[in-house]
């Protein structure tokens, strides 16, 4: 177990820079995710860590010592990949064992420990057959099987679950949370869906085009995005985003004049934030009214899509009774529950 | 029309496969399987060629036994098989394996590499034969003598000229072999490689535990398809021998050459027949048997 530390890291390409300037600093066994779209860094931070990539400057540390320049094997890493890396030719005992042949434990160690790590993960009655004679989630297992083999200070995982079918990723979502709880290792874990993240991560680190959008709990960064991406990156489905101008002590959306108290000065523009969960289709007065143009039911509840002005939000109603597709209704949203963000895109204390 | 519009779906699909396989089906039996099928009863006949035909029964087969020249033959054409399946596979291989890191005039050095399996045989051969020739026309023996060692009589060697002759022969395959070696190469996901250093194995272990073992379909079909080659080995030893077939002293003719002179030198057909059987048997043989060693279990 260690702690693994980012210093102004900065990848490039021959001239084009894609990481730039990474900072963060993960705790002792602490379960970190980096999620972001495709192309945004968060693969190659991890294969930078891993020593599979060049850093170009910058410094990774893990534990107090400087890694830049040391082989993967020496950095006492393990890594999980999204299409396992597990060898087809080989049986689940002798992937599971790859890990350990350079160790100098005694044969009749590693066999145990081989045993022991299949018994965590349940595979113990599947260690004699071949990858090819196992469902996708065991294929899974075997290769964090691996990793975990040898008790590595740092695990990585680099989308292991984007391979799986969606009741199966769940249910590994899980057994990694566990497995974290269970061993404690400090992991750092890749991914492009939003929800894994923030069902898993301690702390989820948001990552766009090379930048560091926000880092923090899965809470804070879905109550307090610091920022419009990171606002409709986190949540499904996206938050409703409406341009706004503050003037004259009232906010200015959608046709609406909302009182409100903000020490802003007179007549800037905004841009105003409201997750579908807070704009709600009420009976009585709402904020804004509209008419229904799609409904999407969920079960639990429905979303409607209302044009309120020739702009579409997302709201919700519950289950049970649903509005008509066309009817005109109004939709209730607390002023306390609104993101406001400036016109850099950046979020409003 | 009517009967046709009639059957089933399954029928009528049926009826379509038949009607486009009919012409391949004709082609083969036409062009392959009759005269196969009526080499193998030549075997056991007599013929000049021009005259009729008449039984010998087992005659040829007895014949080829009892003559020396044959087993001679048949010695050679394992040699080259022996000698140059696993040469070209390991020459081969190594080339591929280090090709396929180098990314500094990649295609210039596959085009270069492939070029030779390009060139006619017959050119080949010829460039080759005038490398061998003594000094001052040989290449090699230039070389040599100007390095100050003693000349070295390639083509003209009972022993070396087998090995000589072979050495293009390995050389023209090369390239067709790289090419699919590295198709094979290129078919192993990187993060099996990445995996393994993660976990720190050296890169002996990495060739001999990873890359081997995946690349034995690709090692099956060029262990195969190259000893075919081999075993069925004939215009490089033609052009390089033309002087004296097969010479010095047969030490280089292949079991091709001698069912070529046997049949259209001496025409003496049905004894070709028989030498042709053999070497079908043969080709089969060590087919089946390498295909039965290296399948996967």
């Amino acid at each position: 177990m260690a702690t693994l530390t980012l210093r102004n890291l900065v990848k490039a390409y021959g001239k084009t820079e894609v990481l730039h300037s990474i900072n963060l600093d993960i705790a002792n066994g602490e379960f970190v995710v980096f999620v972001g779209p495709s192309g945004c860094g968060k693969s190659t931070t991890l294969r930078m860590i891993a020593g599979l990539e060049e850093v170009t400057s910058g410094e990774i540390l893990i534990g107090d010592r400087v890694v830049n320049h040391l082989e993967p094997k020496a950095r006492n890493i393990a890594m999980v990949f999204q299409n396992y890396a597990i060898y087809p030719h080989l049986s689940v005992r002798k992937n599971i064992g790859f890990g350990l042949r350079t160790s100098k434990m005694a044969k009749a160690d590693k066999e145990k420990r081989i045993e022991e790590v299949a018994a965590i993960l349940s595979m113990t009655e599947y260690l004699d057959r071949k990858p090819a004679q196992l469902s996708g989630g065991q294929r899974q297992r075997v290769a964090i099987g691996r990793a975990m083999v040898r008790d590595p200070s740092v695990f990585l995982f680099d989308e292991p679950l984007s391979n799986l079918d969606a009741q199966l990723r769940t249910q590994m979502r899980l057994e990694i949370k566990k497995l974290h709880q269970r061993v404690g290792t400090t992991i750092v874990f890749v991914t492009h869906d939003q929800v894994e993240a923030m069902t898993m991560a301690d702390r989820i680190v948001i990552m766009k085009d090379g930048h560091i959008q926000q880092i923090g709990t899965p809470a804070e960064v879905f109550h307090k995005p610091a920022n419009t991406f990171v606002a409709q990156f986190i949540g499904a489905p996206s938050m409703n985003m409406l341009d706004a101008r503050w003037q004259g002590g009232a906010l200015h959306l959608a046709g609406q004049a909302l009182p409100a108290k903000l020490s802003l000065p007179d007549d800037t523009a905004l841009t105003v934030g409201i997750r579908p969960d807070d704009l709600l289709v009420s009976p009585g007065p709402g904020v804004f009214s509209g008419t229904v143009s799609v409904l999407e039911p969920l079960g639990t509840q429905t979303l409607v899509y209302v044009d309120i002005g020739g702009r579409e939000v997302i709201a919700q109603a519950s289950g049970r009774t649903p509005p008509q597709l066309g009817a005109h209704v109004t939709l209730a949203a607390d002023l306390d529950n609104m993101h406001l963000f400036d016109s850099t895109g950046k979020a409003i204390a | 029309m009517k009967l046709y519009s009639r059957l089933s779906i399954e029928r009528k699909r049926t009826v379509w496969a038949w009607g486009f396989l009919a012409l391949p089906i004709l082609f083969y039996v036409v062009i392959r399987f009759y005269p196969t099928a009526d080499a193998m009863l030549l075997s056991f006949q007599n013929w000049n060629l021009l005259g009729a035909r008449s039984w010998a029964g087992l005659d040829n087969y007895i014949r080829l036994f009892n003559d020396p020249v044959f087993w001679k033959v048949f010695r050679n054409t394992f040699m080259y098989l022996i000698l140059g399946t696993p040469i070209s596979l390991v020459i081969s291989f190594v080339i591929a394996y280090h090709l396929d890191k180098t990314r500094f005039l990649h295609g210039t050095l596959r085009a270069l590499y492939f070029l030779p399996f390009l060139t006619t045989a017959v050119a080949m051969a010829w460039v080759w034969r005038w490398f061998y020739q003594p000094v001052p026309i040989g290449l090699f023996n230039n070389i040599l003598s100007s390095l100050g060692f003693s000349q070295v009589r390639f083509l003209n060697s009972t022993t070396n000229a087998l090995p000589s002759i072979l050495a293009p022969a390995i050389w023209a395959g090369l390239g067709f072999q790289i090419i699919i070696f590295m198709a094979g190469l290129r078919a192993i996901p990187v993060s099996y490689y990445e995996a393994a250093r993660i976990d720190g194995v050296s890169n002996w272990t990495i060739l001999r535990e990873i890359t081997l073992p995946l690349l034995k379909p690709t090692i099956v079909f060029l262990v195969v398809f190259s000893s075919i080659g081999f075993l069925r080995i004939f215009d490089q030893v033609f052009n390089m021998t033309t002087n004296d077939p097969g010479g010095p002293l047969n030490s280089t003719m292949p079991l091709v050459m001698m069912i070529y002179q046997t049949a259209f030198s001496s025409y003496t057909m049905g004894y070709a027949a028989a030498q042709t059987v053999v070497l079908f048997t043969v080709l089969l043989v060590v087919s089946l048997v390498q295909l039965r060693l290296l399948r996967d279990r």
